[in-house]
């Protein structure tokens, strides 16, 4: 509980005043000579227990009301949120998550858990005494002070969009403001659905962000109001990549549930320039991914649709939006420590296929490297010594904004280091035994599943050579002795693969079960929608913004055009002569929440507050001056009824019955 | 000398009614009260066979022409009173509320006005005061100096120290040979079960017992406003209370206490007499005496 008016609460102090007065007319006695003692001794000792008890209560009652009264005049607020011991605030600094994961909807009918947040702190600053609010939301991440509670709703500035939320840097700008600002009492409100994506708890900032609450020159409460605890039921749906493929375009797509897991038939709508179909999915678990191939024609060089599935829960995360372009030349480069080699020929075939003209592959030495062309480049295949120097630099920019490359061990000695991993020693298989695989993830990588679910022949790998792996990344295959077959490091938006064996018979049957193939396959798919990136932005982001002279126009038909949102909304979007297909962040679509425990560790030292709003909390905050007065009334009748004197067994009659019969 | 405690107009007002007691009396003289011995009164008593030795002066000659028997008609003996007045002294006494008289000096006024009309009458009257100890004893006498000696004790009367009239009525009952009539002025804040021994001592000697109990009005209502220190009259101890949160197990514990002394009054066939000092003194005695009458056997 706080108070608006917190210095009245010296007042309680008056609730000594019965007690005090009840002492002093203790000691204010008269003093009287008195004969009946006896019976005074008698009645003291009886009267000891319960009238003591009684006359306590009646003094309890008093001294209650008062404070009550003290109470109620102080103003007090009511309501988990603000927790106890706040005092009167001067500013109020609102960090409003306007990311899709807000737009959740613990039922049916009822309003997101944005709107609802913004409703119950509009109420809450105004049973505040309206403070002065300061708003500073997800999406642009400008200060706005914001006249009055009851224009918070109005505010384009909070409603729905398709972003994701930066806490950390919301959080330092409300820090640095209320530095630079020095407003006098004032209180953080952060209102968000601690989604894991947003927080970003491995963030490096966090560290200052706590000694920034705590350096403030007043004493800022921190208090974090979020969604409910219960998971409600919703159906995202999620664009993992599209590209186009000759005359093809492929979605991959992913739908994840949060509630459920028994077989459901989802529909889903797809819409291809205008022209919509749909189709039912059968979705058994709680995450399904899939694959859309839409044929094209050679007189569609550019396009754009959408995909949908039935309203939820959430309506922001039941859409996604595609825009392709023509086809692009898929072209990679195999760095081979012998380019007349064989392996090199065989990298060479999985890599550009014969009967695919769009595909071409270059296979060049390691002192050639200067002909790769990196910004037209798909993948890189690397079977030679790990790179040093430029060409490592050159490498590792190429992964990082998007590339794929696939190393492969090299038969000479490779002391380099690469994205955090280097070739160790090559190991020959003991005399008429193989090395053979013992595990590998079927769900990822590019040995995972195919769209059909069908499992690759992983297990029937044998290796007679191979070069053992060193870094931090991941094992996605196994030999059987637990040595990485298949290794992966991400790094940025690209993806570093490394396989311990080479597709040749003197090192393994990798060339004879097509894996390499596969692989380079996959890595090619990743590789080349980084060329397509053009047609794609996220929502939010500057790609997706207007340039000066560009007119947006929005394109797709899923939902109504909102000018006020701009870029903050996915859809597809003409920007000038630009096509542009604006989707979540992909953070958003994932339903991870930080815990308590987390939260205490990303606000160690600070006084925060955590309240989770539930819609079986009508307010916030709220004034209780009336519950006081009440209790007042309540304690005042209690002690008038504690005061009435039950009904007197009297005085004693003094009319003697004399004796009437003399003795004889 | 002129004593505070008597009202001439009440004396002669009172003086016309006759105080009897309620038991035949053994006196030194003849007097208007019952004797248990056969006297020489005008009142028929019974007629006994006449014995050799009989003064035959006394036959009923007229008893003896109707049935041939001779027989001796004996008529009532009529003697005098001797009343005992037993003041209680303690400290207790001495306490008074607002404009009423203290309980002695109300003690004094009935001992003193009985007093008068007792001896006026021909009777005798007595007086013994006590508080922890029986400490003044003035046996009855029917002559007129024995008012003034009792006047000046009741006036030089101080109350003081404890209450000890359960031992003073144990002495005076072994004290008193012959019947009498006693009796007692006090609060009686005493031992209820001693006192109803001390009263079963006197009625074993036969005495006719009447009992004046006096209280204070304030003893009785207990009304007090605000917090008081209380001091007691006799030995000095102090009790600091809130009279109006202890009232009612006051008027509890009086009530029984009053229950107890009636109880132990019937039990002797005392004349108990319970009253407040704010009463009207003369219509107490005015009572007590016509009361008497009717209860004369």
């Amino acid at each position: 509980m706080s108070f608006l008016s917190q210095p009245i609460l010296w007042g309680l102090f008056a609730a000594t005043i019965p007690v005090i007065i009840h002492l002093l007319n203790r000691r204010r006695f008269r003093t009287v000579k008195w004969a009946a003692t006896s019976f005074l001794l008698k009645a003291s000792r009886e009267s000891r227990g319960k009238k003591k008890l009684k006359h306590f209560l009646i003094l309890a009652c008093r001294a209650l009301a008062i404070a009550a009264l003290i109470f109620a005049v102080a103003r007090p607020l009511i309501g988990g949120f603000l927790g106890s011991g706040s005092g009167s605030v001067g500013t109020v600094v609102l960090i409003l998550d306007r990311s899709a994961s807000m737009e959740t909807k613990p039922g049916s009918g009822q309003l997101s858990h944005r709107q609802s947040v913004i409703n119950k702190i509009a109420e809450a600053v105004e049973n505040m005494g309206s403070p002065r609010l300061v708003l500073i939301d997800s999406a642009s991440g400008e200060i706005q002070e914001v006249p009055s509670p009851d224009a918070l709703s109005e505010l384009s500035t909070t409603y729905a969009t398709d972003t994701r939320a930066d806490i950390p840097t919301l959080l330092t700008k409300a820090i640095d403001y209320l530095d630079e600002t020095n407003p006098g009492q004032s209180e953080i409100w952060v209102a968000s659905d601690l989604q894991r994506g947003d927080w970003q708890p491995s963030d490096s900032r966090w560290g200052a962000i706590q000694a920034g609450l705590e350096g403030l020159p007043t004493k800022t409460n921190l208090r974090i109001l979020t969604a409910g605890e219960e998971t409600v039921e919703n159906l995202t749906l999620e664009l993992l990549a599209s590209r186009r493929i000759e005359d093809d375009l492929f979605l991959d797509l992913k739908l994840t549930r949060l509630e459920g897991d028994g077989t459901t038939t989802i529909p889903i709508t797809y819409s291809l320039k205008g022209t919509r179909n749909s189709e039912r999915v059968t979705m058994n678990g709680q995450e399904l991914r899939f694959q859309k191939r839409f044929p094209l024609t050679a007189a569609d060089p550019e396009g754009y649709g959408w995909v949908g599935i039935p309203p939820d829960n959430n309506p922001r995360d039941n859409s996604v939006y595609f825009a392709f372009g023509g086809k692009e030349p898929v072209k990679s480069w195999i760095v081979s420590e012998d380019p007349t080699s064989p392996t090199a020929g065989y990298l060479q075939k999985a890599a550009a296929p014969a009967g695919f003209e769009r595909y071409s592959c270059e296979v060049v030495a390691p002192t050639q490297t200067t002909k790769i062309d990196w910004a037209t480049a798909s993948l890189i295949i690397w079977q030679a010594p790990i790179p040093t120097g430029a060409v490592a630099s050159q490498l590792n920019d190429f992964v990082t904004s998007g590339g794929s490359a696939l190393f492969f061990p090299p038969n000479q000695p490779s002391p380099g280091v690469i994205f955090g991993t280097s070739w160790g020693e090559i190991v020959d298989a003991p005399a008429d035994q193989f090395f053979i695989n013992g595990t590998w993830i079927k769900d990822d990588g590019p040995w995972q599943n195919g769209t059909n679910d069908t499992a690759l022949p992983v297990d029937q790998v044998r290796g007679v050579k191979r070069r053992s792996i060193q870094g931090d990344g991941s094992s996605l295959a196994e030999w059987d002795d637990g040595s990485p077959l298949l290794y992966r490091q991400l790094e940025g938006l690209g993806t570093s693969i490394f396989i311990s064996t080479l597709p040749d018979d003197r090192w393994s049957n990798i060339e004879f079960v097509a894996l390499h193939l596969v692989a380079i396959q996959r890595l090619l798919e990743q590789g080349t929608d980084r060329l397509h990136a053009g047609y794609r932005a996220v929502a939010g982001s500057d790609k997706a913004r207007a340039r000066e002279d560009e007119v947006r126009e929005r394109l797709d038909t899923f939902e109504d055009y909102e000018p006020a949102l701009e870029h903050y909304r996915a859809g597809v979007y003409r920007l000038g002569d630009r096509t542009i297909a604006v989707n979540r962040p992909s953070e958003e679509n994932s339903p991870t929440r930080i815990d308590e425990e987390a939260l205490d560790e990303l606000l160690k030292g600070t006084s925060y507050t955590l309240f989770a709003n539930d819609d079986s909390k009508s307010d916030l905050v709220s004034e209780a001056w009336r519950a006081f007065l009440v209790a007042v009334l309540l304690f005042l009748l209690a002690e008038a009824l504690l005061c009435l004197q039950p009904k007197s067994t009297g005085r004693p009659s003094l009319k003697a019955s004399a004796n009437t019969s003399p003795a004889s | 000398m002129k004593y505070d405690f008597l009202d001439t107009d009440v004396l002669a007002r009172l003086g016309a009614l006759p105080l009897e007691s309620r038991t035949p009396m053994i006196g030194s003289v003849a007097g208007r009260h019952r004797s248990p011995h056969r006297g020489s009164s005008v009142e028929f008593a019974e007629y006994r066979k006449y014995v050799p030795g009989d003064d035959t002066r006394r036959l009923d000659w007229k008893a003896y022409a109707r049935s041939d028997r001779y027989y001796i008609k004996e008529f009532e003996a009529d003697t005098n009173l001797r009343a005992y007045f037993v003041v209680d002294s303690s400290g207790s006494m001495n306490f008074s509320s607002g404009d009423h008289p203290t309980k002695i000096d109300f003690a004094r006024r009935i001992a003193a006005t009985l007093s008068y009309l007792i001896v006026n009458q021909g009777d005798s009257a007595g007086l013994s005061c006590c508080n922890e100890k029986l400490h003044l004893e003035i046996p009855p006498s029917r002559r007129a100096a024995q008012l003034q000696a009792i006047f000046d004790s009741l006036q030089n009367l101080e109350p003081t120290g404890g209450t000890g009239l359960v031992s003073a009525l144990h002495q005076i009952a072994e004290k008193i040979q012959q019947r009498a009539l006693v009796v007692i002025l006090s609060d009686l804040f005493v031992d209820t079960d001693e006192l109803g021994d001390a009263l079963q001592h006197l009625r074993f000697r036969k005495h006719d017992i009447a009992m004046f109990h006096l209280l204070d009005p304030q003893e009785v209502d207990f009304h007090f406003e605000r917090p008081h220190r209380f001091v007691d009259l006799e030995d000095g101890t102090t009790i600091v209370a809130e009279p109006n949160l202890i009232a009612d197990e006051y008027h509890a514990a009086l009530k029984e206490f009053l229950a107890n002394v009636e109880t132990k009054c019937h039990d002797v066939h005392a004349d108990y007499h319970l009253f407040q000092t704010s009463a009207d003194y003369e219509e107490i005695i005015s009572n007590f005496i016509t009361t008497r009458l009717t209860k004369k056997r």
